[in-house]
């Protein structure tokens, strides 16, 4: 249309309804004209310009067929010719000619673009679309499994990867073509050996198109047919040079009917980077295939779209509560635990660090579940806080205890390199460093900075002063902003300025009115949570009061933070949001029973967040003002809300009745991606994931036990042993069995504690309704299994595990939990599933009748998530953890590049 | 001071006189012109021919107060396939003129009529099923029942949550 309409039209050779002498002497020959017609279908809409040319060759000749003559018009005039004689026709014959030259109408974009193109259109496309696409054919399939498409789609889910990981992982597994592959490319070197760019690749149905119309080249169609796809990708890099500049010779019709026999061939090619295809093959390839694309050149490249897949399986893991659980010690080495309750853990890669009641620090080996040093001595009262950093460059790990007291400890020897004797007045609770300085909090209601290597008052790290409130300094600190920098420098030279040894006082901020619970470091910025009620951000340089955050109804347990966020866990039970740019509370989550000791969030920000959040929040508060016009009341505040019969969501809705406060920055919930996550361990006992339901509000996703964890822990520890132990010695495997007999004893015990010691904690709520289905099965499986184990009569030598008094227990064998459902179950159970979350509430009613004379075992102290796991230090010496990898080797695999949200 | 005016020559032999600020969109051009300094005759454009030459032409008057992309890397923006109202009609061409206008596109470097043409295409394959998708683009279906089963029980982990 839009063409007809541009080109400059001569008038036409015939006039519609008088058909001049030539034609008419002509048009009598309708058969003969028809059959070339019908032989040269689809010519007109190649180079027309070609056909002119020949043409002019011939009309020398002076002799032409009709076909020739027609040509030799422009495609104006040949199409009144062809209007006119259409026109001729029975309505019904035209309607089989519209019929037949509809598919022309439609065109193939894979066909008809070159790769770089239709990875540009498919870019625009969400992963559901992308997959539905790829079912259409072949060769769409091949263009859509384009790696670094599904990078970037990784990437905007929000997804963190470890990159170094990747490349290191790369080049491991890099150069090993065999040579005889490499000669036979040899006659088209790739200039780009590194990595052919996604832009140029081309999958084999077009290289094979390409092959067929190029004779001479089919030793090297052999070769690709025997090889992957991606080899047959960098052989297309030479095609896409000439694509561009004469794709009108691409695709002739001759090829466009030979291609499909081609594809087929190709098939077995085609299907071997995607093992998924062909079900057998999938076991057959060798070890790391499936995460790696093959280069022709040897090199090893990760392929994205199995990596998007496997993130995709464990996030789907994470929210129908598909785990396995471990714990610390490894249950046959219970003599390694902590001997009180742990107070304090954090892990990074294989290493996991905890502080002890009993006074030890101890550093785990999270591969063998071991102790790696015996545990470390030195306090002389509790461990309440630590950090450390394995790195060789840092190697420290810093401790902090009810005896006033910081150690610094060198990390991979376990040595004890500094002690800060009375740091505060009181315990210290929290701390926090970085490379410059440690932080520390206390109960004394101070927050110190102190600093961490030797420091210059000339150096950058040096604090400057601030004449404010809230901040002191000690003596020897000199504001270095009152001396010009010569005279600094001279001070300095001449031993007037010493410089400051580490580990040295640098400030003491006094702002807080109560115990100062919990601190963060965000740059230069130390966030702090107190039982003052407040949240308080500093300048970690000066130790000015940059802003204060009110929000909570009782004082604050923890906090963590991000460049957009403060989230904290108080003694009112809830986990809020706050907008770290205004202050204003943006979520406020109701979940736990008591108070809520840690908390880790996740938001999994995709690239470019920044501007969607704050867009976002610019349409909540213009649709607040909107209903402020319109006379609706939204800004009556919560109280007056449920006076007029309205009960404000606080989980992230964007009701206007259910804003809080304007001016934030991110919208109420907090943004961040679908994944985003929010752990949070409290008093209750309980553990809960929080995730996003479909409308962005925060609900319940999972709520862990640390009780069934370790259960579970032992249980699949035992069982996992005893199938090894049947491979090894015999009295090996008898001794694994005997203990596995010991299980229904075990569960009997279990069961009587749990049944006859209610927790005394608060009424826990119901799970939001939108909860996962995991969680609800296990506990109906724990529940069948304490029925089971109740119905056996108590065997003679069963020990009861005191659950009263806190110290190295043996693994509780009861609750006999598989917990694990690696694969989704069949709908039936799914079924079930759902049924259960009904007997849900009902359980916690029955643990929920309190029994104040019941002291509570599993206290959640601190819990720390990464990619795959939680991990939870309580009032039980033992640590506990939930890996949601499961059983599958693959994704187990995988996780090595997965990072945090 | 650069000549205001310069010709075209299509493939199919058409000449054509444009601006200069409009001949600019196109990055090709631009650099050609830098490189080579100004010329008065004809700038053969090898690759277009007259009607898909006179509609990208259209597209470059209609934009051409539009600011200069920001370079190729504006990839940290999500991705919307929103189109705004004129290009959207300019864009309602059969599917020949559509992807003969986008190769045309990539050829000349004009990236705002590149994405708008690959948007375009972007939203002819959303929201439809395989079988749609194959009697948009005229596409044979070249999986067996089989495969076609087993690929979309494969895809299952995509499906929404």
């Amino acid at each position: 249309m839009a063409r007809r309409s541009s080109r400059s039209a001569p008038s036409p050779l015939l006039p519609p309804h008088e058909p001049t002498d030539t034609y008419s002497a002509e048009l009598p020959d309708a058969p003969s004209l028809s059959a070339t017609f019908r032989l040269d279908e689809g010519y007109s809409d190649e180079t027309k310009s070609q056909a002119e040319k020949d043409l002019a060759i011939l009309a020398a000749d002076e002799w032409m067929t009709l076909q020739e003559w027609v040509l030799t018009h422009s495609e104006t005039e040949r199409a009144e010719l062809a209007y006119n004689l259409l026109r001729s026709m029975r309505a019904s014959t035209v309607a089989s000619v519209i019929e037949r030259l509809a598919p022309r109408l439609h065109m193939d974009p894979v066909q008809k673009l070159p790769p770089e193109i239709t990875s540009e259109i498919f870019s625009y496309l969400d992963p559901q679309t992308l997959l539905m696409a790829a079912l259409a054919s072949r060769a769409w399939r091949n263009r859509i499994s384009d790696s670094r498409l599904w990078k970037d789609l990784y990437i905007n889910e929000g997804w963190r990867v470890d990159m170094d990981a990747i490349r290191t992982f790369e080049q491991e597994h890099s150069g090993l073509t065999s040579p005889q592959l490499r000669k036979s490319r040899s006659r088209h070197t790739d200039p780009d050996s590194g990595e052919p760019k996604q832009k140029k690749r081309v999958p084999p149905s077009w290289l094979n198109s390409r092959i067929a119309e190029t004779p001479g080249r089919k030793a090297r169609q052999e070769t690709g047919q025997r090889h992957d796809v991606q080899e047959a990708d960098t052989e297309g890099d030479q095609y896409m040079g000439e694509a561009s500049t004469e794709r009108g010779t691409l695709f002739t019709p001759e090829q466009q009917m030979t291609s499909p026999t081609r594809r087929r061939e190709s098939q077995s090619t085609m299907t071997q980077p995607k093992p998924t295809l062909t079900g057998p093959l999938a076991t057959m390839r060798r070890p790391n295939s499936s995460l790696l694309i093959r280069m022709p050149n040897g090199a090893a490249k990760i392929n994205w779209l199995h990596l998007y897949r496997l993130r995709r399986k464990l996030e789907e893991n994470w929210a129908k509560g598909r785990f396995t659980n471990f714990q610390l010690p490894h249950p046959s080495h219970m003599e390694e635990a902590h001997q009180e309750c742990v107070y304090a853990i954090q892990f990074t890669g294989k290493w996991l660090v905890s502080g002890s009641r009993d006074k030890t620090l101890r550093v785990w080996d999270l591969d063998t579940r071991r102790l790696w040093h015996p545990p470390l001595l030195g306090h002389t009262k509790s461990v309440l806080c630590l950090q450390f950093d394995p790195r060789p460059s840092e190697d420290i790990i810093v401790s902090g205890s009810s005896d006033k007291s910081v150690i610094i400890w060198r990390f991979s020897t376990g040595e004890k390199l500094h002690e800060i004797a009375a740091a505060h007045d009181d315990s210290v609770l929290n701390l926090r460093f970085d490379e410059r300085y440690i932080v520390t909090c206390s109960k004394d209601t101070l927050i110190k900075v102190w600093s961490r290597h030797q420091l210059s008052a000339a150096d950058k790290d040096y604090p400057s002063v601030f004449f404010g409130s809230g901040v002191t300094y000690p003596s020897y600190i000199v504001d270095t902003a009152e001396m010009p920098y010569p005279i600094l420098e001279a001070e300095i030279a001449n031993g007037h300025i010493q410089s400051l040894a580490p580990y040295t006082l640098l400030m003491t901020i006094d702002g807080h009115t109560a115990a100062v619970n919990a601190i963060q470091l965000n740059e230069d910025e130390i966030v702090s949570a107190s039982g003052d009620r407040l949240i308080k951000v500093w300048n970690l340089r000066n130790g000015a009061c940059k802003k204060t955050v009110i929000g909570h109804e009782k004082g604050i347990a923890c906090v963590q933070v991000d460049n957009r966020r403060i989230i904290s866990g108080s003694n009112d039970d809830t986990v809020r949001i706050f907008d770290h740019a205004s202050g204003a509370e943006v979520a406020c989550l109701h979940g736990h029973g008591n108070l809520v000791r840690t908390v880790q969030a996740g938001f999994g920000d995709p690239p470019g967040a920044e501007e969607t959040l704050r867009l976002e929040a610019l349409a909540v508060d213009n649709a607040f003002r909107d209903a402020q016009l319109a006379g609706t009341n939204v800004d009556l505040g919560p109280r007056a809300l449920r006076r007029a019969g309205y009960q404000q969501n606080t989980t992230g809705s964007r009701d206007p009745r259910d804003i809080k406060a304007l001016g934030a920055k991110i919208p109420p919930g907090g943004g961040g991606s679908r994944w985003a996550r929010i752990v949070s361990g409290s008093y209750d006992e309980s553990i809960i994931i929080w995730k996003k339901c479909k409308e962005g509000r925060w609900v319940v996703g999972q709520r862990l036990r640390q009780e069934d964890a370790a259960a579970s822990a032992a249980y699949v520890a035992f069982d996992s042993a005893a199938r090894a132990a049947t491979a090894r010695s015999n009295a090996f495997a008898q001794q694994q069995q005997q203990q596995q007999q010991q299980h229904p004893q075990g569960a009997s015990a279990a069961a009587a504690a749990a049944q006859g010691q209610p927790t005394p904690t608060a009424a826990v709520p119901p799970p939001a309704p939108q909860g996962g289905g995991g969680g609800p099965l296990q506990t109906l499986q724990a529940l069948t299994a304490r029925l089971a184990g109740q119905a056996q009569p108590q065997q003679p030598g069963g020990t009861v595990p005191s659950r009263a008094q806190p110290q190295p227990q043996p693994p509780v064998n009861g609750t006999v939990n598989p917990v694990l459902h690696p694969h989704p179950p069949p709908p039936q159970q799914q079924q079930q599933q759902q049924h259960s979350q009904h007997h849900r509430p009902r359980h916690h009613q029955a643990r929920n009748d309190r029994d104040p004379s019941t002291i509570p075992t599993s206290r959640v102290f601190k819990l720390q998530f990464d990619a795959h796991k939680i991990i939870c230090s309580s009032q039980d010496p033992r640590i506990v953890g939930w890996d949601f990898v499961g059983d599958d080797e693959e994704l187990r695999e995988a996780c090595q590049f997965f990072r945090c949200l | 001071m650069s000549a205001q005016m310069l010709t075209f020559l299509s493939n199919d032999g058409v000449e054509i006189t444009i601006a200069r600020d409009v001949a600019e969109r196109s990055v090709l051009i631009k650099n050609m012109l830098e490189d080579l300094g100004d010329t008065d005759e004809a700038i053969p454009i090898p690759n277009v021919n007259e009607a898909v030459l006179r509609k990208v032409i259209e597209w470059c008057e209609h934009h051409k107060g539009d600011p200069p992309s920001t370079g190729d890397d504006d990839d940290s923006r999500r991705k919307t396939t929103d189109i705004d109202e004129w290009d959207q009609k300019f864009m309602q061409v059969d599917q020949e003129m559509l992807f003969e206008i986008i190769l045309a596109a990539n050829y000349l470097d004009i990236k705002g009529l590149l994405d708008v043409g690959c948007k375009t295409v972007a939203n002819m394959i959303k929201g439809k099923s395989p079988e749609e998708i194959r009697k948009t683009f005229n596409i044979q279906n070249d999986f067996t029942p089989e495969e076609e089963d087993q690929i979309r029980r494969e895809n299952e982990w995509a499906e929404d949550r």
